[in-house]
C-alpha cells in the first residue's frame, strides 16, 4: 500500500494532539509538585490535599491523548486499514487537532501556575483548599473548550 | 429548610451559680456565646487559669503524640473514637496527680531518647574518621615524642601524596614514611623522622597541607578503637531497646491521658466563654445565639440547674453578627459541603443548597456518565459509609460521591456507555460520540435553565427585601429580553420573538442607569447595560464542558478497552488484558470523578451563584462537648 502525505499530515496532527498538551502537563504537574513537597515538608498531612492540585494540570495530556486517539480511530489506523486520505483530508485532520495541540500546552502551565499559589493557600490555609482548585480550574476551562472543539472538528470532517 | 433562624439571649444569673449553668449549656451544645460589647477586660483570674489549661493541654498532647506509635489502639477510621461516659471523665480529676508524672516519666524518656541520638551521632562521626587508619597497627599512644624519635600520624591530600613522597625521597632526610591507608579524599600514612630534622619535616608538611592526626582520648590501634566504639553502638541501641520496651508498658495509660485531655479541652471551652462575660462581684450578664427551635431546651436545661435567672429572648437587630447554621433535607445535605467549601450563606440571604442539589447532581453525572462507573463509585462510597466511621466534612464527601455515582449510572444508561465500549447496551436516548451536537444543545439548554434559576432566586430575594421595582427592572426585564433572544434563536425573527426581546432591551435602556444623576448618564448607562448580554452567552457556553467531559471519559474508557484487547493473544496476554483493564478504568474513574467534582462545583460557583448568592457567613459554633480523642456516652 502506499502511503500518502494526507496520511503522514494526519498522523502529525494526532502526534502533535498527543505530545504538545503531554509536555505542557508534565511540566505543570512536576511544578505543582516541587511546590506540594516543599508544603509536606512542613507539614506531612496536607498530602492528600496538595495531591488533588497536582492532578489538575494533569487533565490537558489526557485530553491530548484522547484527541489523539479520535484521530487514529477516524483515520482507521486502530483497525489496520488506513485510509487513503488526499493531501486536503490529512490538512484538515491536522488543522482540528491544533486547537488542542497548542491550547493544551500553554494552559497545562498557565493552570499549574495557578495551581502553584493553591498550594500557598494550603500551606498557610488549609480549610481554603477549595478556592484554590476553583482558581485553577478556571484556567482548565480554555483546554476543555478547545479539546471540544478538536473533537467536534474530527467527528464532522468526512474522510470516507 | 434554608438557614435556621436565631434567637438572641442576654441571661442574667448568679455567679455562684455560673460553673453549673455554663456545663448544662455545654451538654445541650445549643448555645452560641457571643462577646457583650460594653465588656471591658477579661479577669485576670480567668486568663491565668486559661493559660495555665493551655500548658497543661500542650504537655499531654505531647506526651499523647509520643506515646501513639506504642500504644496498639484500633484504627479510629474503622472502630470510631474510643467510648468514655461523662461520669468516668470527671473521675479522672482526682487522678490529675499519677496522670502529670506520666507525662513527666514520658518526658523524661524523650531527654534520654535525645542523648542517646546525640552521643551516636558523635560516635558515629569518630567512627568515620578513624575507620580508615585502621592500617595503623600501632597503639595511638605511642604517637608523639619518643626520646630522639617521632612518629606522627598524617594525613595528606590525595593529589598531594605523590608529590609529596617525592619530594621526601629527594631531600634524603632522616624521614621514613609508611602509607597506611586512604580515607575519602586523603592518603594516610606514618611519619618516623629524628627530631634534629623537625623544622624541615614541618616545612614539608606545610608545602604539601599536610596535617598531624592527634587522637585525642583515645588508646589502643585504630582498629581496637573502631571496635570499641562499635560496642558503644551497640550498647546504646540496646539501651534504646530498653527504653522503648519500658514506654510500651507505659502504653496502655494512653486511654487516660486522652481522657484527661478532653476533660481539660472541656474545660477550657468552658473558660474561654468566661471572657466574654459582663459581670460584678455577684452576677454575670451574658449575650448568646440560640437556633430558635432550641429556646424551649435551652430553658428547661437552664431550670434544672437553678431558679434564680433571667432569660430575655429577643430577634436579632439590623446590624448584629449572627452564626449561620442550616438545616437541609437529608438528600441535601451531601451537597451542602459544596457551598461549605465556597462560603457559608450570610445570615440574611437564601440557603443556596435546596436548588444547587439537583443540578451538582445532574452535571456530575453528566461529566462521568459511564452507567458502570457509577456503579463501582456508589459501591465503593456505600462500602464507606457502611465500614467507615465518618464524620463531618469526610461523610458529607463521600454521600456527595454516592449521589453523583447514582446520577453517573443514570447518565451512562442514557448515553449506552457500560465501561465505554467494552459492554454494548443499547442508549436510552443516544450514544453522545455519534451525535456530540445533541448533547452540546442538551448541555447549553441545561446551563439556561440554571441561570434562569439563578436570576429568579435573585428577584426573590429583591422582593424578599422588599425591592419588587428592583426584581422587575433588574431581572424582569434580563428574563424578558433573554427570553425573547433565545426565542429569536431556536425560531427565527417571529413576531413575539422580536418583541419581547426588543421590550426587554428598551425597558434595560431606561431603566439600568436609574441610579445615576443626569439624564446623559442615565441613558448612557442603561445603554452599556445592554452589554452584559455577552457575559450571560459566556456562561451559557461554558456548559459545554458537560458534553467535552462526558466525551473525554468515554474516549479514555475506549482507549483503555483497545489497548487491553491488543494484549490478550495468549494466556498471559489476557491475564495482563484483565490487570490493564481494571487498572485503567479505577484510574480513569478516579481521574474523571475528580474532574467532575471540580468542575461542577465550578458551574456552580461561577455560573450559579454568581447570579445571586453572597456567601460570607459566619458558622454556628454553639458551646459543646467538643473532644479531640474520645466520643462521650450518656450526655
Amino acid at each position: 500500500m502506499e502511503i500518502t502525505l494526507g496520511q503522514v499530515l494526519a498522523l502529525l496532527g494526532a502526534a502533535m494532539a498527543v505530545f504538545l498538551p503531554g509536555i505542557g502537563s508534565a511540566k505543570g504537574v512536576g511544578m505543582v509538585g516541587e511546590a506540594a513537597a516543599g508544603v509536606v515538608t512542613e507539614d506531612p498531612g496536607k498530602f492528600s490535599q496538595t495531591l488533588i492540585l497536582q492532578a489538575l494540570p494533569g487533565t490537558q495530556g489526557i485530553y491530548g491523548l484522547l484527541t489523539g486517539f479520535v484521530v487514529m480511530q477516524r483515520i482507521g489506523l486502530l483497525g489496520g486499514n488506513l485510509l487513503p486520505l488526499t493531501t486536503h483530508q490529512g490538512l484538515l485532520v491536522f488543522a482540528a487537532c491544533l486547537p488542542i495541540a497548542i491550547v493544551g500546552l500553554l494552559s497545562a502551565i498557565a493552570q499549574a501556575r495557578a495551581a502553584v499559589a493553591g498550594v500557598g493557600i494550603v500551606a498557610k490555609r488549609p480549610e481554603e483548599l477549595a478556592k484554590g482548585i476553583t482558581y485553577s480550574a478556571m484556567v482548565e476551562t480554555y483546554a476543555v473548550l478547545a479539546l471540544l472543539a478538536s473533537i467536534l472538528m474530527l467527528f464532522g470532517i468526512r474522510l470516507a | 429548610m434554608a438557614i435556621i433562624k436565631m434567637k438572641k439571649m442576654y441571661f442574667l444569673g448568679l455567679k455562684k451559680d455560673l460553673d453549673r449553668i455554663l456545663d448544662a449549656l455545654q451538654r445541650l451544645g445549643a448555645v452560641e456565646i457571643a462577646d457583650i460589647e460594653e465588656e471591658e477586660e477579661g479577669s485576670a483570674r480567668v486568663t491565668t487559669e486559661l493559660s495555665e489549661l493551655e500548658s497543661k493541654l500542650t504537655r499531654l498532647k505531647f506526651a499523647i503524640e509520643f506515646l501513639k506509635p506504642y500504644g496498639k489502639e484500633p484504627n479510629p477510621l474503622f472502630y470510631g473514637r474510643p467510648k468514655f461516659s461523662l461520669k468516668k471523665l470527671r473521675e479522672i480529676l482526682s487522678r490529675e496527680g499519677k496522670i502529670f508524672e506520666i507525662v513527666d516519666t514520658i518526658y523524661g524518656f524523650e531527654q534520654r531518647f535525645s542523648r542517646l541520638k546525640a552521643e551516636e551521632t558523635r560516635i558515629l562521626n569518630q567512627i568515620e574518621l578513624i575507620k580508615p587508619w585502621g592500617g595503623l597497627d600501632i597503639p595511638v599512644e605511642s604517637l608523639g615524642t619518643n626520646g630522639r624519635v617521632e612518629l606522627k600520624a598524617i594525613a595528606v591530600p590525595k593529589k598531594n601524596f605523590k608529590p609529596f613522597m617525592d619530594k621526601v625521597k629527594e631531600k634524603d632526610l632522616p624521614l621514613e614514611v609508611i602509607p597506611v591507608g586512604e580515607s575519602r579524599e586523603e592518603s594516610l600514612a606514618l611519619a618516623v623522622y629524628h627530631n634534629s630534622a623537625k623544622s624541615d619535616v614541618q616545612e614539608l608538611y606545610k608545602e604539601f597541607s599536610a596535617n598531624t592526626e592527634e587522637f585525642n582520648g583515645f588508646t589502643g590501634t585504630p582498629a581496637d578503637i573502631v571496635l570499641k566504639l562499635q560496642e558503644r553502638l551497640e550498647a546504646i541501641e540496646a539501651e534504646r531497646q530498653k527504653i522503648k520496651e519500658e514506654i510500651t508498658q507505659l502504653a496502655d495509660r494512653l486511654l487516660d491521658l486522652k481522657a484527661f485531655y478532653d476533660y481539660l479541652l472541656l474545660e477550657k471551652q468552658r473558660k474561654e466563654n468566661l471572657l466574654k462575660m459582663a459581670e460584678t462581684e455577684k452576677i454575670f450578664v451574658m449575650k448568646a445565639w440560640v437556633p430558635e427551635n432550641s429556646v424551649e431546651s435551652v430553658k428547661e436545661a437552664i431550670s434544672s440547674v437553678t431558679d434564680a435567672v433571667h432569660m430575655v429572648f429577643e430577634d436579632p437587630a439590623e446590624d448584629d453578627d449572627i452564626p449561620v447554621a442550616l438545616s437541609n433535607p437529608r438528600l441535601v445535605q451531601p451537597f451542602e459541603i459544596v457551598t461549605e467549601l465556597y462560603s457559608l450563606p450570610n445570615p440574611r440571604e437564601i440557603d443556596p443548597n435546596l436548588y444547587m442539589a439537583p443540578f451538582f447532581f445532574v452535571f456530575f453525572g453528566m461529566m462521568v456518565s459511564d452507567a458502570a462507573y457509577g456503579l463501582v463509585l456508589s459501591l465503593l462510597s456505600a462500602l464507606a459509609i457502611w465500614k467507615l466511621k465518618l464524620s463531618g466534612m469526610g461523610k458529607k464527601l463521600v454521600e456527595l460521591l454516592f449521589l453523583g455515582g447514582i446520577s453517573t449510572f443514570i447518565w451512562g444508561m442514557i448515553f449506552g456507555s457500560w465501561l465505554g465500549d467494552l459492554i454494548k447496551i443499547k442508549p436510552l436516548w443516544l450514544n453522545p460520540l455519534e451525535n456530540p451536537m445533541a448533547v452540546l444543545y442538551l448541555s447549553f439548554a441545561l446551563g439556561v435553565v440554571q441561570i434562569y434559576t439563578g436570576i429568579i432566586l435573585s428577584a426573590y430575594k429583591n422582593i424578599r427585601n422588599g425591592k419588587v421595582a428592583d426584581a422587575l427592572m433588574d431581572q424582569g426585564l434580563w428574563l424578558l429580553f433573554l427570553t425573547g433572544l433565545i426565542m429569536m434563536a431556536l425560531l427565527g425573527m417571529t413576531g413575539t420573538a422580536k418583541y419581547m426581546a426588543l421590550a426587554g432591551a428598551a425597558g434595560l435602556v431606561l431603566t439600568q442607569g436609574r441610579s445615576q444623576k443626569s439624564i446623559i448618564k442615565k441613558f448612557t448607562s442603561g445603554l452599556l447595560s445592554l452589554y452584559n448580554v455577552t457575559s450571560y452567552l459566556s456562561d451559557v457556553l461554558s456548559y459545554s464542558r458537560l458534553l467535552a467531559l462526558g466525551l473525554a471519559t468515554g474516549v479514555i474508557a475506549t482507549v483503555i478497552n483497545t489497548m487491553a484487547k491488543m494484549l490478550g493473544v495468549n494466556v498471559v496476554g489476557y491475564i495482563a488484558m484483565i490487570i490493564v483493564m481494571i487498572g485503567g478504568h479505577l484510574f480513569n474513574i478516579a481521574v474523571n470523578a475528580l474532574g467532575a467534582y471540580v468542575h461542577s462545583s465550578r458551574l456552580q460557583y461561577i455560573e450559579f451563584f454568581g447570579k445571586f448568592y453572597e456567601g460570607g457567613g459566619r458558622p454556628f459554633e454553639p458551646l459543646r462537648m467538643k473532644t479531640e480523642y474520645l466520643d462521650l456516652e450518656d450526655l
